[in-house]
């Protein structure tokens, strides 16, 4: 046993000295790594070695014993081109790191794969999970797969996730005010300008909007979430959220949020001539590829005027 | 990534153990597990990668040095004695009690062999180099290092310095 660990402790002192070599060859690269994944003892000797041999307290060490005098073999000059070894020895490990990162580096920083709806239509996305994601018109996300995570950025927009179930990979969406996550459910996450809102629709997920704040929402359950305010919503009915069919379901929603959904889809945009009427509240259901008619609705509702102009139509009083 | 026959659960596995004895600690293991893989996998979708667990532990150790240079900063109110980026087994090895016991275990050594490792480490010389200067092959060289880290390793376990026991 004993015989055994100096054997790999021998083996590990091998690989530390060839691996520090700027460039191998890819025989030796496979072995190594074949070593390395063979025992998770390897992986133990290999890291100590390493400790050891780029400790300062060997450095120390050895220098204490680097006296020309006791020497066993005949050496050559020592003195000054000594001390600029000296020196330089400080600097090599540096430098072999440096060329190292130079080597590997550039890549390590590569973008996640992403996806967007262009403005005016929407996409449906197929994970290679099995997920399915319905982005709304002008919405991105940026994906990162792993054997053992799945995360998703909602870098801007309106998605609905119907994540495939797996036992051990969770599933995280990062929509800016909220974080989602979940192992296999379907939500709506909807990320505006400081403000997310969260809507379940099978199976249940768990919300985290920092500093500790945490909801655990189920199905027909959502919650927005805007500033340091979080609002519960119920209610909720269906399979998918209405968008996804192309419809805008309101519910005392601010008028804001509907011209904000509209705009997503929008070939012309649509304004608020005096922001105050943003807040007003509407309900009932709104068709999304018709801006127009929608407005008209609102309209009517709160006696506004609507009218078009040379950047687009206009909502005032 | 279907066509890619590597075994990443291995290869995670190994980083966390590779990181746990690094760190000395197990809490940041997992953590700096996670952000490896990610970046590997960023790499060999696009890179041929010569060995990949060479690349893991090398992304593994930049981390640690971040993680510790980050950590001292938000503790150096309270610890102003004991800062090093050194990730803290490595302070161990550095410890006066370490030296002494490398001190001792280099001066039992065949005063070859301990030529050899001054020469290889201390100034940083090819083994090539060595292997000439002191006319051996570069096999009996590399030797000469393999053995004598191990002796060093085996002073170090018998001084009972910590290091297993932080794994």
């Amino acid at each position: 046993m004993a015989a055994d660990l100096r054997a790999i402790d021998e083996a590990a002192a091998q690989w530390v000295q060839r691996m520090a070599l700027p460039v191998q060859d890819s025989a030796t690269a496979a072995a190594f790594d074949r070593w390395i994944l063979d025992d998770p003892r390897h992986v133990d000797s290999y890291a100590r070695m390493v400790q050891l041999w780029q400790s300062d307290g060997l450095r120390q060490a050895l220098a204490a014993n680097d006296v020309p005098d006791s020497a066993a073999t005949a050496l050559g000059p020592r003195g000054a081109p000594h001390r600029l070894w000296r020196s330089a020895a400080l600097l090599v490990p540096a430098m072999a790191a440096a060329m190292l990162l130079l080597i590997v580096a550039p890549p390590l920083l590569r973008d996640p794969v992403r996806h967007g709806a262009p403005p005016g239509a929407m996409r449906v996305v197929a994970l290679a999970d099995g997920s399915r994601v319905n982005l709304a018109p002008g919405a991105r996300i940026a994906v990162r797969m792993t054997p053992w995570s799945r995360d998703v950025t909602l870098e801007r927009g309106q998605a609905f996730f119907d994540v495939a179930h797996e036992r051990m990979r969770g599933f995280a969406v990062d929509g800016g005010q909220a974080r989602v996550r979940v192992l296999g459910t379907a939500f709506d996450i909807d990320r505006m300008e400081g403000e997310a809102v969260v809507r379940v629709y099978r199976g249940s997920v768990s919300v985290a909007a920092g500093a500790g704040r945490q909801w655990r929402l189920s199905a027909g359950s959502g919650i927005a979430l805007r500033g340091g305010n979080a609002t519960t919503i119920d209610g909720i009915t269906g399979s998918r959220p209405d968008w996804a069919d192309g419809w805008f379901d309101a519910n005392n929603t601010p008028i804001r949020q509907l011209i904000a959904h509209l705009n997503r889809g929008a070939a012309t945009p649509i304004r608020l001539a005096d922001p105050m009427l943003g807040e007003l509240q509407v309900t009932g259901r709104f068709r999304l590829s018709d801006p127009e008619d929608a407005l008209a609705a609102v309209a009517a509702i709160h006696d506004l005027n609507l009218r078009r102009d040379a950047r687009g139509l206009v909502l005032s009083r | 990534m279907d066509d890619d026959a590597r075994d990443w659960i291995a290869i995670r596995r190994a980083v966390v153990r590779y990181a746990q004895h690094r760190a000395g600690r197990a809490d940041i293991a997992e953590d700096i597990a996670q952000e490896v893989l990610t970046r590997l996998m960023q790499v060999a979708e696009t890179e041929q990668i010569g060995s990949i667990m060479a690349l893991a532990f090398r992304i593994a150790d930049n981390l640690l040095v971040d993680t510790y240079r980050r950590e001292r900063r938000f503790d150096s109110d309270l610890d102003t004695e004991w800062q090093s980026d050194a990730p803290s087994p490595d302070r161990v090895l550095d410890s006066r009690s370490a030296v002494m016991v490398f001190q001792r275990c280099l001066r039992s050594m065949p005063p070859l062999r301990r030529e050899v490792l001054v020469r290889r480490r201390l100034h940083q010389q090819a083994c090539r180099d060595i292997a000439e200067a002191l006319s051996l092959t570069p096999e009996a060289v590399e030797k000469h290092i393999t053995r004598g880290l191990a002796d060093l390793r085996r002073a170090m376990a018998r001084a009972g310095v910590a290091i297993e026991d932080m794994a």
